[in-house]
Order: structure tokens, then sequence, then C-alpha cells
């Protein structure tokens, strides 16, 4: 089968449109990816046949003595291969095929004769990558908009057009496990000393060099791996030391749920002495089945809603919101602080106001150390790392505010306290000025209440560790304006976050899911269900710890002061068990979870260390009703019981779309990614067995009459009932 | 004839940071990033939007190699915008000041009416420097281009190129009078037949006024507290001038052999003033400015003025200044509530007190018919000075107009003297005027 039978997209034009060639001097090409129907090029099926047929024909033109392959500008290339088809592919057969027919092309490409140099710019990710894998020499862009990698992993594929192999064979087994596994993408610097490019140039010279060093004109000196290649990539010791290493680290981080890296991943171990022809049968042949897997698809899913969430910056007219360029956060605990180090960091002007100043000294030491941190592993440079450092002001008293943009609160969760920050804030700040709370369980509009203008109030609820999780829920008031909404979700994008827009309902998305689910997993410990088990059976599920060890990263204070705040708004079916109150010492305020060092587990002083379970949880066990319910009973118990408060949180329309919930689960709890989120699991389960589990599960609860709100949780709500008369999906096809 | 300016001109806010001991608190500082906090900080509590300066200008006079222009480094970091141009400007001491005439003349002249002058200094940031010696063997060592020339080259090498020159203890030689500025004041203290005691009397009277006014909360109207850079990962941020030592006593200060002329010199570390880091930044505009800004004036700058003098005796600097300084404000000494003279050294100090109520002093050098006044000493220098303090060679001029302005309207005062002396035999005055509300 040729390329030329792929189906092409509706909107495909003429043949040879794609792809434009330049004969700027005797014996030189220079081939350009310009397809006029993509504002973004990326390597479709229209483009893939144009470079086909232009490759083609070079093949024959005996006058080709080099060749350049560049991009429309020396700050774009292409986007590699294009992820919408990937998500609708469901036949592992016509993947193989493609892959194959790449394959042929990608070697045609690299047996011309002539010399052939890839200059490329801007994102060149995935296939861009691999097309210029295929070149004699890479030349890269150094622009700081320039980044390359082969992030295919992260979507539950593997590089499937060469690229598993060229790289190894380019940069070494280490590297190429390194890259293809994490899936990152590298700037132009750290690139180079990769040896992942052979070449750096500012973008204004991109293509004068390209031709040069093509022509000859300019010394030639592709990325030699040298002595490495026999004493590492060949060497069966190194490698099996290698291997062993990377299995380990693999299994650690993915707990066996992604087949796609762990595929690479012994893909790349034997790289280096396989040949390309072979290569592509191997690489077509893993490609296919992941590429119809459900975890590629879910992962997709994500990264399509991810990409999605980002158009909630977009301004009402459809313009981007302005950079933001100063602010201020009250309040600096571990949340504030952590808040406005992020901000300084990405160049927001902050100012960080509390009156401790002990708290103060502490968020500007943690922000200096992080900053110092990134430093040292070249994350930033020196100007840019005293720019953030400079960036940050800690002030002990309500001033200095009269020109913020946005001042964020993250004060103590009391509503006057809140106030009546808020209401000192609004008689310095303009009337333009967003004012953001972080507030977990208080209602905004009740913030926003008494306030001159309240439709520049707005939620921006941020998880802790705020560096580390990559969701806020931006959470929109009664009052709350579409400009200052999107200006809000224009900021979280640019610390780099996620955001997804919430009804001001309590509990939000995430906290409204977690508390039932972290109620059920104590009402099991209660029932005689092993602590350990549950664990287990969650991490199993695919989430990234069991709920008592996030109950003691949460902090055990915290989490009962949100299920009271549950309870209060939503009632009996968020009654909290009183299994927490049978933890010896959680009364007090010496075993709280990690902050700590003691909660259901006992924290080693090295934070990396694994923690143990404690010995005294017996404690907790009230019944034996659940002593016998096996894992997958408990999983399927915890996720059921959120699965019910997800229906009903989409039903008041607290979110606007199954999707953004999915993401808020993936990326506010962790929410097994490979099973695309919550809703997308229960499509998979199906609903009518999911509604018929519930139902069960309620009657249970009724007849062994546990603790008061068991039954109430577990009555399927209207919504899931409805949808499972109807046969209907979250995620119709 | 009294030769007042034809602008009101205000300082308009200030703001400095507390007075380090060099190799402490800011140790891990720079210049331009310690004024550059201060600044940012005035800007905010000004309300001030930076776009409306017409120039940065900051004092002074050590600023590291890499930041020739301080100035534009700070205002960078302060988030001033980078078409708005920065300048550093020297008079070694005085340096601060130097930043706000220099701004109030151009207002004068018509070129701007916005300025932020800042004085800054970081004495822990001076260098070691390589002796001459090392030097040439370096440059030599880099030029050669056989194994034998370099062989030769280093074949120069002498133990001695090991000794490192200090920049702190050059810089504050006089070259013109081959003394160190402590042997300045040892000759001021000769002139005038100032004791030991005296000194000593005088430098523990700083620390407990110091004291005094910290703990009164006074000095903290003033100080904004800054976490210096690279600090202990224990320490707090830097609230309070950590030189004042509150029980000093004249007894201690006794116990101290002299520094600079053994054995019978009175200058001793005691009573001399410390080697310290800080930065204080000032607004500098017209009042119709400042009132437009919604800003409150702290003082109006009624006069200024500088003189030259002998460098062997700089230490009398402020009467000189302070003689031209009053003229031009049509009012005496006995007219002025508060006085700060910088204390280099508490030798120089009691100089000057002896300098301003000397008629002989007055005819001889100032070519006035009598004595300047008495000085009374419970007026001057009331929050104690830089022998409690320090003295950040730059920052210390805006740290007095500072200091001066906000103690008009604590004491209730019309009027006040901020003077300082300058090593290299200058003297510097400033008259400040109260500011109706």
């Amino acid at each position: 089968m040729d390329i030329r039978d792929f189906p092409a997209p509706d909107d495909a034009p003429a043949p040879g449109a794609c792809v434009k060639l330049e004969r700027p001097e005797a014996g030189l090409v220079v081939l350009r990816l310009d397809p006029p129907h993509r504002k973004l090029p990326v390597l479709d099926a229209p483009m893939l046949r144009d470079l086909d047929d232009a490759l083609n024909a070079l093949a024959a033109d005996s006058t080709l003595r080099a060749l350049v392959i560049t991009g429309r500008d020396p700050r774009s290339f292409a986007a590699g291969a294009d992820v919408q088809s990937i998500a609708q592919v469901t036949d592992a057969a016509v993947v193989e095929r493609l892959v194959h027919a790449v394959h042929r092309m990608f070697r045609t490409l690299e047996r011309l004769p002539a010399r052939t140099v890839c200059a490329a710019g801007g994102a060149v990710p995935g296939g861009a990558f691999e097309l210029a894998l295929s070149c004699d020499l890479i030349l890269l862009s150094d622009d700081p908009g320039t980044r390359i990698g082969l992030p295919e992993t992260k979507l539950g594929i593997l590089p499937g057009w060469g690229g598993t192999h060229r790289l190894t064979r380019r940069v070494g087994v280490p590297t190429a496990l390194d890259l293809i596994l994490a899936g990152k993408l590298v700037d132009p610097k750290r690139a180079k000393r990769l040896g992942m490019v052979d070449r750096l140039t500012k973008p204004e010279f991109l293509e004068r060099i390209a031709c040069d060093l093509a022509m000859g004109r300019l010394p030639f000196k592709p990325h030699a791996r040298g002595a490495k290649h026999w004493l590492v990539d060949r060497n069966p010791l190194a490698r099996w030391v290698i291997g062993r290493t990377a299995r380990k680290q693999l299994q650690a981080r993915t707990n066996g749920h992604y087949p796609a890296p762990e595929i690479a991943l012994e893909m790349i171990l034997r790289a280096p002495g396989v040949s390309m022809l072979r290569a592509a049968e191997l690489e077509a042949s893993a490609v296919a089945p992941l590429a119809v897997s459900p975890v590629c698809k879910a992962l997709v899913g994500i990264f399509f809603a991810s990409e999605e969430a980002k158009k909630t910056a977009r301004l009402p007219n459809g313009e981007q919101a302005a950079k933001l360029e100063r602010g201020a956060v009250i309040g600096a605990g571990v949340m504030g602080g952590a808040i406005a180090s992020l901000m300084a960091e990405k160049g927001v002007s902050t100012r960080l106001i509390d009156q401790a100043p002990e708290a103060l000294d502490a968020a500007e030491r943690a922000h200096r150390k992080a900053i110092a941190k990134k430093l040292a592993k070249r994350r930033t440079s020196r100007a840019a790392a005293d720019h953030a450092i400079d960036s940050l002001d800690t002030s002990r008293g309500m001033r200095g505010l009269a020109r913020c943009e946005l001042v964020l609160e993250a004060v103590a969760e009391r509503l006057e306290v809140k106030q009546a920050v808020f209401g000192a804030v609004a008689e310095q700040v303009s009337a333009e000025a967003i004012l953001a709370t972080n507030t977990s369980s208080l209602s905004v509009d009740a913030i926003a209440a008494n306030l001159p203008h309240p439709e520049r109030v707005v939620g921006l609820h941020f998880f802790n560790p705020v560096r580390a999780m990559p969701l806020v829920e931006v959470v929109r008031g009664a009052a709350t304006s579409p400009d200052v909404l999107a200006r809000t979700c224009a900021l979280a994008v640019r610390l780099g976050k996620t955001p997804v827009v919430t009804a001001d309902r309590p509990g939000f998305i995430v906290n409204r899911l977690l508390g039932p689910y972290l109620d059920e997993a104590l009402r099991l410990a209660a029932g005689g269900a092993p602590v350990a088990r549950i664990d287990a059976a969650l991490l199993d599920f695919g989430m990234p710890m069991g709920p008592f060890r996030l109950l003691d990263e949460v902090g055990l204070d915290i989490a009962r002061h949100a299920a009271a705040s549950l309870h209060a708004a939503y009632g009996e079916r968020m009654q909290p068990s009183d299994a927490l109150e049978r933890l010896p010492g959680a009364d007090g305020d010496s075993r709280l979870g990690r902050k700590t060092k003691h909660g259901f587990y006992r924290f080693d002083d090295n934070p990396r260390a694994d923690p143990e379970l404690a010995d005294d949880l017996a404690a907790l066990v009230k019944q034996q009703d659940f002593a016998a319910l096996s894992e997958e009973r408990i999983a399927e118990r915890l996720v059921l019981v959120m699965l019910n408060e997800a229906a009903r949180l989409l039903h008041e329309g607290v979110v606007d779309s199954a999707g953004e919930l999915d993401l808020a689960t993936v990326f506010g709890m962790g929410f097994a990614p490979f099973r695309g989120g919550l809703l997308h699991h229960a499509d998979a389960v199906g609903l009518e067995r999911a509604v018929e589990q519930l139902r069960a599960l309620a009657e249970e609860a009724a007849v062994i009459a546990r603790a008061p709100g068991a039954a109430e949780r577990f009555a399927p709500c209207e919504l899931l009932r409805d949808m499972a008369e109807r046969d209907s999906r979250f995620f119709p096809d | 004839m009294p030769s007042q300016p034809s602008r009101s001109l205000v300082i308009a806010a200030g703001l400095r940071t507390p007075w380090a001991r060099a190799g402490g608190a800011f140790a891990g500082e720079d210049a331009g990033h310690l004024a550059a906090r201060v600044m940012r900080e005035l800007i905010a509590r000004s309300g001030l939007d930076p776009a409306a300066l017409d120039e940065v200008i900051v004092g002074c006079v050590g600023p590291s190699h890499d930041q020739a222009n301080v100035a534009r480094v700070a205002a960078l970091r302060a988030g001033v915008p980078a078409n708005v141009p920065s300048r550093t400007v020297g008079r070694n001491c005085a340096s601060g000041i130097e930043a706000v005439t220099t701004a109030v003349t151009e207002i004068l002249a018509g070129v701007g009416d916005t300025y932020l002058c800042t004085g800054v200094e970081v004495m822990s940031a001076y260098p070691l420097l390589q002796s001459r010696g090392m030097t040439k063997l370096f440059s030599n060592l880099m030029t050669a281009k056989s194994v034998g020339a370099k062989l030769s080259a280093l074949a120069t090498f002498r133990p001695s190129f090991l000794t490192p020159r200090v920049a702190l203890l050059e810089g504050l030689r006089d070259p013109i009078s081959g003394l160190l500025m402590g042997e300045t004041a040892e000759v001021v203290a000769r002139d005038f037949g100032i004791t030991r005691e005296q000194a000593d009397a005088y430098a523990a009277r700083s620390h407990h006024r110091a004291r005094d006014a910290r703990d009164s909360g006074r000095l903290a109207q003033e100080i904004l507290p800054v976490l210096g850079l690279g600090a202990h990962p224990k320490a707090s941020a830097l609230e309070h001038d950590d030189g004042i030592r509150d029980e000093q006593s004249p007894q201690a200060l006794a116990k101290l052999r002299p520094y600079f002329e053994k054995p019978d010199g009175i200058v001793t570390v005691g009573n001399a003033c410390g080697i310290t880091d800080g930065a204080c930044a000032l607004l500098i505009t017209t009042e119709e400015k400042a009132r437009a800004l919604g800003l409150k004036p702290l003082a109006r700058l009624r006069s200024w003025a500088w003189a030259g003098l002998d460098p062997a005796r700089m230490g009398l600097g402020p009467v000189y200044a302070a003689s031209r300084a009053l003229a031009d404000a049509g009012c005496s000494l006995a007219d002025m509530g508060v006085v700060e003279i910088n204390e280099a050294f508490a030798a120089q100090v009691l100089g000057c007190e002896a300098a301003f109520g000397s008629d002989r002093f007055a005819r001889e050098q100032l070519n006035l018919p009598r004595a300047l006044g008495e000085l009374d000493m419970s007026r001057t220098n009331p929050n104690g000075g830089a022998i409690a303090l320090g003295h950040p060679l730059g920052a210390t001029g805006s740290r007095l107009l500072l200091t001066t302005a906000l103690e008009l309207a604590h004491g209730d005062h019309e009027l006040g003297l901020a003077s300082l002396c300058i090593g290299g035999g200058q003297g510097g005055a400033v008259v400040l005027e109260r500011v109706a509300a």
C-alpha cells in the first residue's frame, strides 16, 4: 500500500501544494514544508503524499548535489504527525501500513547521494524530528521558542517513523532512553549538548547557513558518537546495567499501566545493532496495536482536552488577554508563598503580603531556593534567575497595591477574614484589578458580596503542592465578568497550569469528588478492610497513590475541615464517617499526616523514602463487614461513589462539559490518565452496569445499616439513571 | 544675599534598607540588587508609575566591576521601564546627596521634574585585587606564544605577588595627602585639642541615641526589612540597623587601642564609623508634582552647597558647606531644629562642633566676621549616627536627608541641616524645610 491511498482530509489541497521546491543555485534544492491548508504545518496525509513525491523525484535527479529541508520560516517547521488522525484511527493494519510507507520514504531520503541538511526551528516534535533524523545533518534555530524531541510515549505510542532507532544511534542508548521515555521536548542548547542536532544558528541565518553547509562552503561535521558507540551502546554488559536501572525507574513511574514506554525501552536497548529495514518491521508492529489501544485514545483525549482548556484564556472578543505585569498575593502560607513564587518566576512582578515576618522570610527563602535549583540544573539562565528573584517582594503591611492588576488572597479559610482582606485591597487597587480568591471551601459570591465591583472577583483555586499540580479551578461567581474570567485563565496558562472553569458550588470539582471518595475509603477501613489493601487497590487501579496516602498528603485536619464543609453544603450523602476520630492521636495536632511525619503512615526524615504504614490502624476497625472485600471490589466502590457525584456535578452545570470534568480528575487528583478520566472510565464500564452496581451498593448499605449517609451516596443520581436508560454515553463517538 | 530655588523642590518619599555590618546580613548582596529592592518598594508604596520618571540617579562609590553604571542595573531590576535613562554619580562619601543635588539642579534647569535618587553601597562586595606584579605576570603569560616565552613569564613570579591589595583600604586612603581617612580625623583632633575621653563619650552617646530611636519605632519609619541574598538558611529578614550596641559605654570604649596612630592617637574602631552595606531611595520632585501624584512631601530642599578644603582635614567639610548653605537659605545655625553631621569619626564631629563655635576659624577659614554659632549637641544627630549605624559610603548621604526630613515632623521642627564630610577634602550640606500639610 502506498502513501497516496491514505484518506486525506476534506480541505486537502491539490497534490504537490504542500511542498515547495526551490533551486537557488545549481545542484542545490531547498524543500519547503508549506501546506496551504494548515496554519501550523503537520505531517498529515497530503503533506506525506507531497513529500514522498518530491523525494522520489529528487532521487531520480542526477544533478542534485545538496538538499535543504526547511519550514515556512525559521521559527516554524512542522508539528509532527497529525494527532487528530491518531485519535480517529481504529484499524491497526492501517497504522502498520502507514508506518511502513513513511519508513520507506525516510529511507529514500537517507539514501540520497546528495548531502541533506534539515534546517528546523520552532516546535520540532515527534514526526518532524524523525524527518530531521533521516537527514545527514540537523541545523536548529537557536531561538527561545524552539523545542525539539520525541513526545510520542506521552500519547501512548512510540516514535514509529524511525525515531526510536535513529535517535538511539545518534545520541546513544542512555540519552535516547531519557528523551523517549520522558517524552520531554528540550531547548536548542540542550539539544546541541546531547547531540540531538549538529549545529545551532540564529533564526535569521538558518537558511543561509543550511545552504552553505549543504554546498560544502562551511565545514560539514555531523555529530559522532565515537568510541562510546562500542563502549556503551554495543557493550552487552553496559546495556544490561542501563536496562535494569531504566526498567526499575519506569516501573516506579508507571506502575505497569503504560505499555508504550515499556516497549520503547526494550526497543531502544537493542536499537544500536538493528538495520533500518528491520527497524521498520519492529516499529510498525509495535506502534500499530498501541495506536488503536484505549490507552492511546485516552491520552490523546486528555491532550486535546488540555489544549481546549487553554482557549479559556481568550477574551470574549477573541483576542489574547494582555500580559499581567504586576500582581500581589495576600497570605504567605505554604500555598500563598508557592503561588507568589511561581508568579514571580513567570515574570509577574509580585508583592507577597503577610503580617507574619517569619512566613514572608520562609516564602522568600523557598522562592530563592527553587530558582537556585533551576539554575543549578541549567533550566534557566543567570539573568532570568536574577529577574525571577527580583520579581518577588515581600511586605508586612497591606500597602503598595495601587498598581497591581491582580490580587490573590490565600489567607485563612474564614469568610470574614477574606472579606476584610478584599475590602482593604479594594480601597487601594483600581476597579479593573482582578480580586482572586484561592478559597477551597468558601463561596466566591459570599466573598464578593459587599465589595464594590463584584464583577472583578473570581476564584483561582490552586492545588498543593502548587509547583507540581497541573490543575487550577477557575471559579466563576454569579457576578464574575467574562473578561475577568478570561484574564484569570490566561494567568493560569502562563503559570503553566491547565485551567478548568467551574461554577461557585461548594468543593468546586476536585474536592467535591475527593470528599466522598476519601470518606468511603475510611468507611471501608472501619468495616474491616485493611488500609494496606485499600491503598494497593487504588494504586493498582491507576491512581498515583492510595486514598490513605492521599489523606496524609492533604493533612488530616484539612481533610476533616473539607469533609465538614461538604457535609454542611450537600447534606446526608456527604456525612463524614467517624473512622478518623478513632485514629489514636488524630484529634490533637501531632498526627496530621505528612506535615507531622505521622498519619496513617509514618514518614521518614528523608522525603524520598517510602513511608511505612502505622502499626496501630486496627483501632479504626469497628465492624467486619468489609474484611473480605477484594481489591477489585474496593477500587470499583470508591470509583463509583465518585462517579455518582461527578454526574450530579455535571447535571447541575458546575462544569460546562464532561471533557473538562475528566481533565479536572486527571490533572487535579491524578485519576488514572490511561483511563482518560473519570467519565471516560464510566463510559468504558458502561453506564447501565455502573447504575446497577450503585443500586446494589445502596441496598447493601441499607441492609448493613452503617453510619448515616452510606446509602444516599450510592443511590444513582438522576442523570446517571437517565443516561443508563437511554443507553447513552458521556462521550458519544 | 540669600538665594533660594525658584521652585519648591521636595523629597516626596523615601525609604532605606537597614544598615548592615559588612560581611553580615547583606554579605551576598550586590549594589544593583540591594538598591533595586528598596527602589521597587518605594515605587510600589508611592503608587508612582515609573514611566513618569525623568531619570534614575544613583550615588555609589564602588559599584562592582560588572555594574559600572549601577544605576542602570538597579533601575531595570526595580521595574523602571527601559526608556527611562539612568546614571551613576560619585562624590565619594556624599554620592547619595550628589544624586539629589544633581536632580534638583536639573529640575531648576527645566530638564525634568521627577527623579528617583538612590544611594547605595555594598562594601561587603569590595574585592581583593591582584598585585601589580601578578597582573603583569598574567598579562605576559596570556600574550606569550611559545612555551619558552610562557616559562620566562612564569619565571618572573615572586612570592610577594601573592599579597592581595585590599580595595577597601586603598579606597579609604586619600592619595593627595597620603593619609587614611582615620588619620585625617587625628589631624582634626590635634587641631582642636579633642581628647580620647571626649571622643569615646560621644561614640557611646551615638549608640544610646540610636538604640532609643530604634526602640521607640522612630527608625522603623524609614526602614524596609530586607532578607539579604545568600542569607543563612535560618536567618530572618534584617529589620534594624545591626551596628547598634545597646550597652556601649565609654569605659568599654576606653579599652580599645588607637587604630590609625599608635600609641597616642585617639581614633579607635570604637569611635569611628563601621564598614557597612545599605541602600536608600528618595523620590525627588516639585511640590506641585508630588501633590498631583497624591504624595505628601516629607521636606522641601531650601538650599544646598558643596565646599572644598584641605584634604588632610576633610572631616571639617560640614562646617564649610553649612556656612554656604545657611547663607543661601538666609538663616542661621540656631534656626536649625535638627542638625545631621555624618559621624565618620567622633573626633571629626567634635572638631566640627569646635569649628562652628570658633570666631577664629570663621575669620580664617570661612571669611566670616564671627563664628556660625554654637552647635547644640542635643539637637545634633538626635537618632545617633554612623558610629552606631555604620557608613555605607554612597548611601549615607541619602540616609542623612531622609532622617533629617522625617525628623522635622517627628520633632516638630521647621528647619533642618543635613551635612557630611567627604574623603578628598570636601563638605556637603543641605537645608531642609518642613512642608505644610
